[in-house]
């Protein structure tokens, strides 16, 4: 199903018509490519491929990189320096706890993963190093990240199930011992956990250098609460059971909600972590292009 | 206000549970899956409860219901207001003992007391009722309104010679609340509480609704001393009887009492006195010296001194000379022998005793019979003549006791009962039984009890045939059918007839220990010897042992002195009911000697030992009905009585079920609207 959207060029796909397709490699492909022909500029972050100067050969440096047209102009060695210099990793971090599986359209999960998954498939167009990790109080799956890692992380992505408790600040912590090396990360998570602790959690990650963009997945359920008879709500992840009266507790949840993502939005300005809150109603492939547009905007500046 | 029931309330507590497990339900009927309740939980979840409740009229209607179902299972009632609500008119009954414990110290004055406080607590509308019990119960007011002739009918009361019994008293109590149209009943029983009154055998419950209240008058440490019974035992010296009396004395105490007198006092004079010491709770007896028993009745009393309750400190008998029974024995064989067994047997009788005269059959006059009880035919012809003697003999009210051996015969006369026939022989093959006994007949009378007496191991060799006439009772056969004792009566004597021998002729009877039983028996009923008591018990009924000559009239002297005609249609029979001697005279020759009677009161009352008010409280009232405690005073109407005279209960369920109602209604129309 194709979207219309205000950004010219992009199509847009529904995310209960990506959710219904098996393959992720199709679907990251669709997607990216999607976001790609609309956009004026290469997104490309990290980037590798941007010629930064020239600098005197020294021994030592690969001979590969000795740019032989200056040779030949100047009968003299200069290799060539990019923007960045070497490939950087790039790893997704997707919860997979109880509460992700919820969506009576679309899980959370199945977006969640279909994002990891364009992600995932965008960056390695960049010949970055791909990895990922799954975890809900613990870790599940742990892809190191590798530029030949694509196929594993798909279909790591592809049979992840969300069942059991999640604990987002211990994974993290965890974590955080593990990218030693500069790359970006991408948190993936309904982070239903006090805001302060999940920052806390990724403060490590982004100490050592890497950049960390941090994805909120909510179902417009959670956001909008749009239940009206009395029932007992239960905890997907705890079973835990409270009775609800829709009507008159609809505002102060709202509240509740709105002020918890108001919280994670400063607090991932003050640590300087990219936040981005995704409706798994919104396409997912305009919400990639929104990101990617604000990243785009933010690398300016920086 | 009070509540019979309040525990009920409980169920008001319950009343929010409902509602509680309402709310829940209807919360949990659908399960929403939810990520996380992180928010949910913040949410004061008090607010969404309140909000819930849309029809706060519909649940205050139901509520209320409810409310009032509960209130009517706790049976409400309003305290002080049953007057006005039920007119609240009392019966109250009086249940006074008067048994002659209550002559106990100051028994007396602290029941009359307490039976006051009772009367003087009765209300404008109350009635009560005044009834003294002993061993019986004797309604003095009924029903009465008027407080001045209560008090005066109480002030007049005095403690009696009788034992206590609650049964009467009880059931008397029982009546009048029955009949009774007041509203509140109540029943207070004032007694010392002996053991002896109550038995837990005793099965007279008061009428449901009816307030008990027994006042116990019980002091804690009690002494008494008792005579006991005299025993008299009989003997005969020089041709005199005499009476060898041996009387006890009982210490109902807890401390032992030395050198208590007893004296022996024969026609109101002190004849003998002796001193026994007494243990606490035992007896001690004591034997006078033998007296040789006069030609008139004796009035002998054995006597103590105590002051602490002096009913039961005398014990009065009447010892009288005993009449023989005397026996002409007819022989018809002449040999002492065959009448060894049978003059054996008369000669051991002790009481009566039996004075033997023995003549041939043909030699009976009729001046022998004139001295004579009972006439005994012993296996021998009776001729005409004697016959006719005999006959009148009978009439006269005397006894002829006929054995029937193989020399027996008679003339066929209405005197003897049966006509006699051949001899069986039972010497070959089996051997004869004696069975089919009518043990009613006064003959059998010692051998009514069970293993008292076996008559068929009797072996039975030979009898006569008898034939009875009409009117004749069979008393005994033997195992083939025919009849081995016959009683016929003629005028006012009797006549029996023993179908066998009472030797070892035609059977072993002699043999056995039956034997002499069965032959003082006969002897007794034929010569219409009766054991009369030494002394009654107050309460028990007295006949003269000489009936009224015709035309006469009989009084009784009371040992108060006061004196009551017999009355022939009620049997001369009177009862006793004063301790001491009685006598009966006739009316219009007082000087002349009467018929004596002892009475005494019933020693189980000396015995103070009390029961527990409570116990018996327990047993007399009505399951669901809860005696109040003892203690006088007019008890205030109890919860039960109230609540039960009130019933609000009912009102409350009635308002209750039809809010009910109102509810449903309610709940109809606004159904389409209430989730």
């Amino acid at each position: 199903m194709q979207l219309g959207g205000a950004i010219p060029g992009a199509q847009f796909v529904d995310p209960a018509v990506l959710a219904r397709i098996g393959n992720l490699d199709l679907v990251a492909r669709s997607v990216v490519d999607g976001v790609i022909n609309g956009l004026h500029k290469s997104p490309f972050f990290g980037t590798s491929v941007d010629f930064a100067e020239h600098r005197g050969y020294v021994p030592g440096d690969d001979i590969r990189r000795v740019d032989w047209r200056v040779f030949a102009r100047t009968d003299k060695y200069y290799v060539k320096e990019f923007e960045a210099d070497s490939n950087s990793n790039f790893v997704v971090l997707l919860d997979v706890s109880a509460s992700m599986a919820y969506g009576p359209r679309v899980s959370k999960l199945d977006y969640g993963r279909t994002l990891a998954a364009c992600l995932t498939y965008l960056v390695h167009r960049q010949r970055d190093r791909v990895g990922l990790v799954t975890f809900d109080h613990e870790v599940v799956d742990h892809v190191p990240p590798s530029a030949k890692h694509l196929d594993v992380v798909l279909h790591t992505l592809d049979r992840v199930k969300a069942t059991r408790q999640g604990q987002l600040t211990a994974p993290l912590r965890l974590l955080a011992e593990h990218f030693g090396r500069r790359g970006v990360v991408v948190l993936i998570s309904d982070l239903y956990d006090e805001p302060e602790a999940i920052f806390d959690a990724i403060a490590p990650i982004r100490f050592r250098g890497s950049d960390v963009v941090v994805f909120h997945v909510l179902d417009p359920n959670e956001l909008e609460f749009p239940f009206t008879d009395p029932s007992a709500f239960e905890d997907l992840e705890t079973g835990e059971q409270l009775p609800v009266v829709p009507e008159s507790f609809r505002e102060k949840y709202r509240a509740l909600v709105r002020g918890h993502i108001d919280a994670l939005t400063t607090k991932a300005a003050e640590r300087g972590v990219d936040y981005r809150m995704l409706d798994t109603s919104r396409p997912l492939d305009f919400a990639l292009y929104d990101y990617l547009s604000f990243r785009e905007r933010t690398t300016r500046v920086r | 206000m009070g509540f019979l029931l309040p525990l009920f309330f409980g169920g008001l507590a319950a009343l929010a549970v409902p509602v509680f497990i309402h709310l829940i339900q209807r919360e949990k009927n659908t399960i929403v899956a939810f990520p996380s309740l992180m928010f949910v939980r913040r949410v004061p979840y008090e607010s969404v409860r309140r909000r819930k409740i849309r029809h706060w009229a519909l649940l205050a209607l139901r509520l209320l219901a409810l409310a009032l179902i509960v209130a009517a299972f706790a049976r409400p009632f309003v305290r002080g207001g049953a007057t006005a609500l039920t007119g609240g008119a009392r019966e109250v009954i009086v249940l006074l003992d008067r048994s002659y414990s209550m002559g106990y110290a100051d028994r007396w004055t602290r029941a009359r007391a307490e039976a006051q406080r009772v009367l003087d607590g009765l209300g404008p509308g109350d009635r009560a009722s005044l009834v003294f019990f002993g061993t019986g119960a004797e309604v003095s007011l009924q029903s009465v309104d008027d407080r001045a002739r209560l008090t005066a009918a109480l002030a007049a009361a005095t403690p009696g010679a009788e034992s206590t019994r609650f049964a009467p008293a009880l059931k008397v109590a029982g009546t009048i609340v029955a009949e009774s149209t007041r509203p509140r009943k109540e029943v207070v029983l004032i007694s010392d509480f002996q053991k002896l009154a109550w038995s837990a055998t005793d099965d007279d419950r008061l009428p449901a609704g009816t307030t008990f209240t027994p006042v116990a008058i019980t002091d804690t440490d009690t002494r008494n001393l008792a005579v006991t019974p005299l025993a008299i035992r009989r003997g005969r010296f020089e041709g005199q009887e005499r009476a060898t009396l041996t009387a006890g004395v009982t210490n109902r105490g807890s401390e032992p009492v030395a050198d208590v007198p007893i004296a022996l006092e024969i026609n109101g004079r002190v004849a003998e006195e002796v001193r026994v010491t007494v243990a606490p709770q035992a007896s001690a007896s004591a034997t006078f010296a033998p007296v040789t028993i006069t030609p008139t009745p004796m009035r002998v009393t054995a006597r103590i001194n105590d002051p602490a309750l002096a009913a039961d400190n005398a014990f009065n008998v009447v010892v009288a000379q005993t009449r023989p029974i005397r026996v002409l024995l007819a022989s018809g064989s002449g040999r002492a022998a065959d009448e060894t067994y049978l003059r054996r047997a008369l000669a051991i009788g002790e009481s009566p005793r039996f004075e033997v005269t023995g003549v041939a059959a043909d030699q009976v006059s009729d001046d022998l019979l004139a001295a004579a009880d009972v006439l005994i035919v012993h296996d021998a012809p009776i001729g005409d003549g004697v016959a006719a003697r005999v006959a009148r003999f009978v009439e006269r009210g005397r006894g002829v006791f006929v054995v029937a051996g193989a020399r027996a015969s008679w003339p066929q006369v209405p005197l003897f009962p049966g006509v006699l026939a051949a001899a069986v022989d039972r010497t070959r093959g089996e051997v004869g039984r004696l069975g089919g006994l009518e043990i009613g007949h006064a003959v059998f009378a010692p051998f009514r009890a069970a293993r008292s007496g076996d008559f068929s191991s009797v072996r039975v060799y030979g009898y006569r045939k008898l034939t009875p006439s009409g009117g004749a009772q069979v008393l005994a056969r033997f195992d083939d059918g025919q009849p081995a004792l016959v009683a016929g009566a003629t005028g006012r004597g009797q006549v029996l007839i023993w179908t066998t021998s009472l030797d070892l002729t035609w059977n072993d009877l002699a043999l056995k220990p039956i034997f002499l039983p069965f032959v003082h028996q006969v002897m007794r009923t034929l010569g219409g010897f009766e054991s009369r008591p030494a002394s009654l018990t107050v309460g028990e009924v007295a006949t003269p042992e000489v009936p009224a000559a015709a035309g006469r009239t009989r009084v009784v002297v009371a040992p108060d002195g006061a004196r009551t005609a017999l009355e022939a249609a009620r049997g001369d029979a009177f009862e006793v009911a004063l301790p001491g001697f009685y006598e009966v005279r006739d009316a219009a020759n007082d000087a002349a000697a009467g018929t004596i009677v002892a009475a005494n009161v019933d020693l189980a009352e000396s015995d103070l030992a009390g029961v527990d008010p409570a116990s018996v409280a327990t047993a007399v009232t009505a399951a669901g009905d809860t005696a109040t405690a003892g203690g006088g005073g007019v008890a205030p109407p109890r919860d039960e009585v109230t609540e039960q005279s009130q019933r609000l209960w009912w009102y409350l369920l009635l308002a209750g079920m039809l809010l009910l109602i109102g509810e449903s209604v309610v709940a109809s129309r606004l159904s389409g609207g209430v989730s």
